[in-house]
């Protein structure tokens, strides 16, 4: 039964991005603090949380949007080239471009929000929008739950 | 001769359709059509519009019989419309009817009627085709027509000669369908045909009826009722690819606009040139389909269409032959839609885009059209996404306040980012069933979470009853007490150097988790978490489990 004016879902995307981003934020250990400064510190934490934060994000989505599968793609490759960076420490990848074809002379703001919304890069300007608007709901939800929690732990 | 026309079209036995399924159908069509034959020449200048229209519409229903159907449009005298481009309207309009009609019930009941409705539509073209089927095309139609009707008779045997006009008819998806079935039908003069609706081309009951994937078919919207035909067609169209291409060759020849509508008219909805999609029924088969569809449902189609395209966005399969153009999509996507809307049909690839009247007919524009019609449908959603976006108007400004808010999420997700990573550095993140708790009910970003929970207590307590008092008595108590049951709840709230007031309030009713089942916890949790705007969290039993651990000091494991 649920309580009154309370709508239970657990399947939703918030819960389960909430429950994503809360475990990984537990299974953050706090490194022991190397001779960086804190800032440093702080900065590449706040780095991963915020890599942690999008990708609790995108395998909540799952891959049912386009731009949750690129920013899974993307965060992967990121991933994999990261480590294997530190573990052969010899070889860069040289990251690849892809020019977006421009069909039609398309205003100048389809441009930056081709570069804003994950995956928007081939992408039509129908289905770019239809994505916009879904990343914008997600990201919205994430902000919250990102602020909830942050409330949560400056009190 | 018309009669003769009609009644070799009409024969049935001698088609052959590879649906067995439309065997029926087509035996039923096909004696309608000998008894049409005879009436349709009678119906001389009717046209098409109004008695087509009304009588149809009041004579037609789903189980409308193909007899009473033609005994409608025979018996009320159409107005004489000499004039080709008022049959073509008339036309238009009895096909938009048919195809709603179609629509509404399965295609079956609906050939009949349809192909009356192509016979009675062409009042003019029928008597000018059938009187000269192959030879001469009705006034509307283009020279090539002309051709195209040479072309296709002696390979198709007969074809109707329908006049663009009656291409017009086309524009009723449902009508398409039935002019599909109808063209399939009569294969044996339209054997070879393509499935177009040719209703539009002279060819039409030929081409028309063919799958849309022949040839050049226009992705145009098509109505769920064309779908259901498309089943039909497409059984009967195996045998008919070569006839495409022929039907293709003569789309090609003419440039007219109508043709190009029809082949390209990737879903632009509107009525668009009524004549010229007469003339240019030639483009025939797959584009007669297309406009049919087109014309039937005018802006509604386009509505539709783009509906449908919403719908069907992603899972459209363009027919690749027929779709040039950007609507191949909005058609992949609305045949999609529209054919699950039919389940037994298979799904088409593009969809019927009809002109709208006034507007250019090219199939380019029809289909830059549609795209620009799904483009602001988009930005109408995203307009309502975006908050303070009411007042703006225009897609650059739009854009403008888009990219500003998904920038600012951003932000947001990063200086929120920031400030778990500073408070990280205070404390290790210790995820314990209270501060999970917490996290979860204060997702709700007011000071006043506590007050939420006071107000879905109530209803809390409905749930269970007989804890109600001691939950009344923890929630009330939002005062910041330090009263920590759990161990672990009050090393957090010292870690944190702050008292948490409604985590001490939760605190208590922690303290009184095994008291209470998972269920309760998990109620307890749900309320706190619905607090939220949205509503709509909920933790899962697991969560539960840590909480009930957490209020018995065990390991927590999320």
């Amino acid at each position: 039964m649920t309580p009154k004016g309370v709508s239970l879902n657990p399947n939703s995307r918030k819960t389960k991005f909430a429950r994503r981003f809360i475990f990984a934020l537990s299974r953050m250990r706090n490194p022991i603090p190397v001779s960086s400064s804190i800032e440093e510190e702080v900065r590449t934490r706040s780095h991963k949380i915020k890599i942690a934060a999008y990708l609790s994000m995108a395998r909540a989505v799952g891959s049912r949007r386009a731009w949750s599968r690129a920013l899974l793609f993307k965060l992967r490759t990121r991933a994999r080239r990261h480590n294997m960076i530190i573990r052969r420490r010899s070889f860069r990848l040289k990251k690849k471009r892809i020019i977006k074809n421009d069909p039609q002379g398309e205003p100048s703001q389809t441009k930056k929000l081709r570069q804003l919304v994950p995956g928007g890069k081939t992408m039509d300007m129908c289905s770019l929008l239809e994505e916009t608007a879904h990343y914008m709901t997600c990201l919205a939800t994430q902000v919250k739950v990102m602020q909830t929690i942050a409330d949560h732990f400056a009190k | 001769m018309e009669n003769e026309f009609f009644l070799n079209a009409g024969v049935p036995p001698s088609l052959h359709f590879e649906s067995s399924a439309s065997m029926p159908m087509w035996h039923s069509l096909s004696s309608a059509m000998e008894i049409q034959g005879t009436e349709v020449n009678c119906l001389s200048e009717q046209s098409q519009d109004c008695f087509l229209n009304r009588k149809w519409e009041k004579s037609l229903d789903h189980g409308v019989h193909f007899d009473s159907a033609l005994s409608s449009m025979v018996s009320s005298p159409a107005a004489s419309n000499t004039n080709l481009s008022n049959d073509s309207f008339v036309i238009r309009e009895l096909i938009g009817k048919l195809g709603n009609i179609g629509n509404s019930g399965d295609i079956s009941p609906h050939s009949p009627p349809l192909l009356a409705s192509y016979i009675g539509g062409n009042t003019r073209a029928n008597t000018s085709c059938y009187s000269t089927p192959l030879n001469s095309p009705p006034k509307l139609n283009v020279p090539r027509m002309d051709h195209l009707v040479k072309e296709n008779l002696p390979s198709l045997g007969k074809s109707m000669p329908l006049n663009s006009s009656v291409a017009d008819f086309s524009a009723d998806p449902g009508f398409a369908e039935r002019a599909a079935r109808f063209s399939r039908f009569g294969s044996k003069s339209f054997n070879g045909r393509t499935s177009q609706f040719g209703i539009k081309n002279t060819d039409l009951p030929c081409r028309s009826y063919l799958p849309m994937d022949t040839g050049r078919l226009p992705k145009v919207s098509s109505s769920p009722s064309l779908n259901a035909l498309g089943p039909q067609i497409g059984a009967l169209e195996n045998n008919n690819s070569p006839l495409q291409d022929r039907t293709e060759l003569a789309n090609s020849q003419d440039e007219s606009t109508v043709s190009e509508q029809i082949k390209g008219e990737t879903g632009l909805k509107g009525s668009n040139d009524v004549n010229s999609r007469k003339r240019k029924t030639a483009s025939k088969g797959k584009a007669k389909e297309a406009t049919k569809a087109e014309e039937a449902n005018d802006k509604s189609n386009a509505k539709r269409c783009k509906t449908t395209e919403a719908k069907g966005n992603e899972n459209g399969p363009v027919k690749a032959e027929e779709e040039t153009k950007g609507s191949t999509r909005c058609a992949g996507d609305e045949k999609q839609s529209k054919s699950s809307t039919k389940p037994p049909e298979p799904p088409k690839d593009y969809i019927h885009v009809r002109a709208r009247r006034g507007q250019a007919t090219d199939s380019h524009s029809l289909a830059e059209r549609v795209r620009r019609e799904k483009i602001s449908e988009r930005m109408k959603l995203l307009q309502d996404l975006v908050p303070g976006c009411n007042k703006v108007t225009g897609k650059a400004l739009m854009l403008d306040e888009i990219i500003n808010y998904v920038q600012s999420l951003q932000r947001q997700v990063e200086f929120l980012s920031m400030k778990l990573a500073s408070v990280n550095t205070r404390m290790d993140f210790n995820m314990d069933g209270p501060i999970s708790k917490d996290i979860f009910r204060s997702n709700n970003p007011s000071p006043h979470a506590i007050f939420p929970l006071d107000s879905s207590a109530p209803a809390f307590y409905g749930h269970q009853p007989q804890q109600n008092p001691a939950l009344h008595t923890n929630v009330s108590n939002g005062t910041a007490t330090q009263c920590p049951v759990d161990p672990l709840n009050t090393a957090l709230c010292q870690s944190l150097g702050v008292q948490l007031p409604p985590l001490n309030g939760y605190s208590e009713i922690v303290s009184q988790y095994p008291m209470y089942g998972e269920d309760d916890l998990q109620t307890l949790v749900q309320m706190g978490f619905g607090q939220n705007t949205n509503g709509e969290t909920a933790i899962q039993p697991r969560d539960f489990h840590v909480l009930s651990d957490q209020a018995t000091h065990t390991k927590v494991e999320l």
